[in-house]
């Protein structure tokens, strides 16, 4: 069936495919390899690309269980791992990657009613395997996001599987619908089914930072912030972004990264907040609790990292 | 007698001139008194004493505790309070191995053949010591009383003067240690001193993975005895077969004078007031032991955690011209625990422990904890369902019994003992240098530790199970220690995980099999294969950082397994302390390590479903679930 509305705008850039779409505009980089920009009404929601991430902050139990020594290769593999291919579709038509001169043809007016962005990257791991981002952008100006890990025999279990969206500023709160408090597969039994006010970002104050603030088994969340970094933005009314499962999805709003919470051994040794780090996830390893000293996670919490995962998510600009 | 240093040294000198331990009863001149809960015969004598710190035992002031010895360069100190926290002494955390770890050798007296090392606490750089002085004058009242002195909490060794005479000594730091100061007291100006030692050979019973502090952390009072008083109360509750009918059986033991025509009477009131029971016996002069006839009480009400009922005794004491010269409130509750085709059962149901293992802790003072802690603590408790504890790994303050009679919580009641040190290290079982193991001269210390445990506490209702002490291996001392709560008190069950570590001692020790952190799967297989005693876990889901996950697969047993009793999360709440970051001024929390402590565990100190300030970690609601979910 044909598309009866052409409502996106396509940029046909040497760098950067640019998406025009109902008070939303999405960047994508080719030359930082990933979703640069996401702006909604003008304000930007993204300070680096998006990426795929694999690493948590190791959590006691994993330290005791060796867990992080054996799996440090996804460390690695969150922070490194390259995008190594791109691939452009409009409206259903195979672009490959439209660099100069294919896209000198285009103009400044070229619609559409979908672009899919698909970055593919290769993992730094060894054996080295590949995860897929296909970003969707549909006629009315949502984005679908469908992530797909490659799984290969002889790859250490994974921490976590999702994507890592780094956003300017610290948001203000967060609403979500899902489980109450702080949730792991292998502890949301207690966990209330509710919608959820949080504001600010907590840091739960384990005496060691490490892996924190998960929420299970979510189906919407709305991150709310209140400052851009743009200089000729005074504005300081609240704007949110809304990301949606489907059906669920699991995430972490935090204002550190995986790395920065792994470096510190006390909540005061870490920076002065700056940024809003929204982790989405499909997979999640439990965090256990038999013991601290070797004991594993229960078999149906584990990230089998041979065999292929996904995960999809839906941001829609309000 | 003189009091010697070398005392430190010696496992067999762990009391000298101490009161026997007793009933923790509370008494009172009058029944007005009584009612009003505040007695005329106790003074308490905490807040600022005078203070000196010593480095080691030979830097200790030699004569403090002279009325006439020069004290100018004294500072002060609040007890109770850790010296550590003083700033005195090192903090440092350590689980396992010994606090001296990489810093001084020992090997505890008579475990490879030796006899007592002359030195190895009382000269060693290691031993720091406080000396505490204080004043106080007597009541008018209590001229020519007998009047004791109760240390509730002195870590570890410690030895006391009145008025320059050497009044006794102790150890078993988490038991109350009592003293007579009759013979030297006076009416005003008297001058208690206390001399206390950071190690001795108790250091090697006291290896409990916490924060390692020392000196007199628990309340110091004062209390008067009447002419005649109620030195010690027996009571034994328990129900009938067919769980309806209350039976009571009451002794006192009297010190005092005791002359013809004295007597106590007893009440035994609902918990309206109303009364249900009375009986009168009259005090003999050729005994000090009264036994009343035992009380039936038909419809009784029983105690459990859903509705801690509880009666109250009242005994008075009446002097021979028919005047109440003392009055003792008891609270009595009505309950039964037996094992029967290897269920536990609490009056005649299926016991279910949703319980937690309890370190007294605040991030502000350490092991010093208010009875507001307390309270906080038993309110967390009910938000989460949890309904048993286990006073790991030794006696807590007397007030939390009480409270635990009152909210219906199980008790475990932990003797004052780990030597985790002697036998497991680096994670390996090595028991060459164990104790107390069967060492002969090691046995009458850790019995104490039993006898002032089970005599303290024995009336609360709580308590239903006595626990040898945590992490100690097995051998004929601990044995020993089963063996003595069997003969005292056969009403309630024993505990100790230990024994698995000797099989060979499984028959002569612990009621149940308990375990620690077995996965879900060994305990399975445990209750599949014929097993000889039912089963808890004295410490399951280790709580460290984010953690608690897989609850559920514990909780599933229940389901499964009748012998399947349930167990003790490791544990309440993190250790960690208070300070003011060194960088920002700003008050942080800290953990081991942290205070250029080696060697140390690190943070491992914080296991809690709570932090360190008493705030919920995010698995208290799964806590809160599963408890909520078998809550029966």
């Amino acid at each position: 069936m044909a598309n009866t509305t052409d409502n996106l705008r396509v940029i046909y850039g040497d760098g950067v495919l640019g998406v025009h779409g109902p008070h939303v505009y999405y960047g994508f980089s080719y030359d930082r390899g990933g979703l640069e920009s996401l702006a909604i009404d003008g304000k930007e929601w993204l300070y680096r690309v998006a990426r795929p991430a694999f690493w948590r902050a190791t959590t006691d139990n994993d330290r005791g269980n060796h867990f992080s020594e054996r799996s440090a290769m996804w460390l690695g593999a969150d922070l490194f791992s390259p995008c190594v291919a791109i691939n452009v579709q409009v409206d259903g038509v195979d672009l490959g990657l439209p660099l100069a001169p294919e896209n000198n043809r285009f103009s400044n007016h070229e619609m559409a009613s979908s672009v899919i962005v698909t970055f593919t990257y290769q993992t730094t791991t060894v054996p080295s395997t590949t995860v897929a981002i296909a970003y969707t952008v549909r006629a009315d100006g949502t984005l679908a996001i469908h992530e797909h890990f490659g799984g290969q025999s002889e790859l250490p279990e994974l921490p976590v599987f999702g994507l890592r969206l780094t956003m300017p500023t610290v948001a203000s709160s967060f609403d979500y619908t899902g489980l109450s408090g702080e949730t792991y597969p292998d502890r949301m039994a207690g966990g209330t089914t509710g919608t959820y006010h949080v504001d600010g970002l907590p840091v739960t104050p384990y005496l060691v930072p490490q892996e924190m603030g998960m929420h299970m088994d979510t189906k919407q969340l709305t991150v709310t912030r209140r400052q851009t970094l743009n200089n000729a933005d005074p504005d300081a009314a609240p704007f949110s972004l809304a990301i949606v499962g489907t059906p669920t999805f699991a995430f972490s709003c935090l204002p550190y990264t995986p790395f920065e919470l792994e470096n510190a051994t006390h909540i005061e040794e870490l920076p002065i907040p700056r940024r809003t780090v929204l982790s989405l996830f499909g997979a999640v390893r439990g965090v256990g609790g038999i013991d601290s000293w070797g004991a594993d996670v229960a078999a149906p919490y584990h990230i089998d990292a041979t065999m292929d995962h996904e995960c999809d998510f839906v941001i829609r600009p309000e | 007698m003189e009091p010697q240093l070398s005392w430190l040294d010696d496992p067999q000198v762990f009391r000298v001139g101490t009161l026997p331990a007793h009933s923790d009863h509370f008494f009172y001149i009058n029944e007005q008194e009584m009612k009003a809960e505040t007695s005329s015969l106790t003074q308490s004598l905490d807040g600022e004493w005078d203070f000196k710190f010593a480095p080691n035992p030979q830097a200790r002031p030699q004569h403090f505790f002279q009325p006439e010895d020069d004290r100018r360069n004294f500072t002060t100190i609040t007890v109770p309070g850790h010296i550590e926290l003083h700033n005195d002494a090192q903090i440092q955390y350590i689980n396992t191995l010994y606090p001296w770890e990489g810093k001084e050798y020992r090997r505890a007296a008579y475990t490879l053949g030796q006899n007592v090392e002359a030195g190895m606490f009382s000269q060693a750089p290691d031993n720091s010591m406080g000396a505490y002085v204080t004043h106080f004058d007597l009541p008018q009242q209590w001229a020519h009383q007998r009047i004791a002195v109760q240390f509730d909490g002195v870590q570890t060794a410690m030895y006391v003067w009145l008025n320059g005479h050497f009044i006794g000594y102790a150890e078993d730091s988490f038991s109350r240690s009592e003293f007579d100061l009759t013979p030297y007291v006076k009416s005003r100006d008297n001058l208690l001193a206390v001399a206390v030692f950071k190690l001795s050979t108790a250091s090697f019973l006291e290896d409990q993975d916490m924060f390692r502090f020392s000196g007199i952390f628990r309340s110091v009072q004062l209390v008067s005895r009447p002419k005649i008083h109620l030195e010690d109360l027996t009571l034994k509750p328990t129900l009938s077969d067919d769980f309806e009918t209350g039976l009571l059986t009451v002794k006192a033991a009297l010190s005092g004078e005791r002359q013809v025509g004295q007597h106590i009477e007893l009440r035994l009131l609902d918990a309206t007031g109303a009364t249900i029971a009375t009986q009168q016996q009259a005090v003999k002069t050729t005994d000090a032991t009264v036994t009343f006839d035992r009380l039936t009480l038909p419809q009784v009400h029983r105690w459990d955690h859903h509705d801690p009922y509880l009666y109250q005794l009242v005994l008075t004491i009446i002097d021979v011209t028919g005047h109440v010269v003392e009055a003792v409130p008891a609270s009595v509750g009505f309950r039964r625990i037996e094992i029967k085709d290897n269920v536990i059962l609490l009056n005649g149901q299926r016991l279910i422990l949703n319980g937690v293992n309890r370190h007294e802790w605040s991030a502000d003072h350490g092991r010093v904890i208010s009875m507001a802690d307390m309270q906080a603590d038993l309110k967390t408790f009910a938000q989460a369902h949890i309904n048993a504890v286990r006073t790991c790994h030794y006696p807590d303050q007397i007030p939390w019994y009480y409270l635990c009679d009152q909210a219906g919580i199980y008790m475990m009641a932990e003797n004052n003992l780990e030597t985790h040190g002697t036998w497991q290290k680096l994670g390996a079982v090595e028991p060459s240098v164990n104790v107390p193991g069967s060492l002969p001269q090691w046995r009458a210390a850790v019995l104490d530790r039993a006898v002032n445990n089970y005599e303290t506490f024995k009336n609360h209702p709580a308590i239903l199970f006595w626990s040898l002490g945590n992490e100690s291996y097995a051998g004929e001392d601990i044995a020993a220690m089963n063996a003595y709560y069997k003969s005292v008190d056969p009403s309630r069950l024993t505990h100790y995980e230990g024994v698995i570590r000797n099989p060979a001692y499984e028959e002569q020790i612990s009621d149940v099999e308990s375990r620690m952190y077995a996965a879900p799967t060994e305990i399975r297989q445990y209750l599949m294969e014929s097993p000889t005693k039912p089963f808890l876990d004295c410490e399951y889901m280790h709580d460290m950082g984010n953690s608690l996950g897989g609850l559920g697969d514990y909780m599933a047993l229940f389901d499964e397994f009748p012998s399947y009793a349930g167990g003790f999360i490791w544990d309440f709440i993190d250790q960690a302390l208070w300070v003011n970051d060194e960088v920002t001024g700003q008050p942080v929390l800290r953990y081991g390590g942290d205070f250029d402590d080696r060697h140390s565990d690190y943070e491992f100190s914080g296991d809690g479903v709570m932090f360190a300030d008493r705030t919920p970690k995010p698995a208290l609601q799964e806590v809160a679930y599963y408890y909520g979910k078998y809550d029966r």
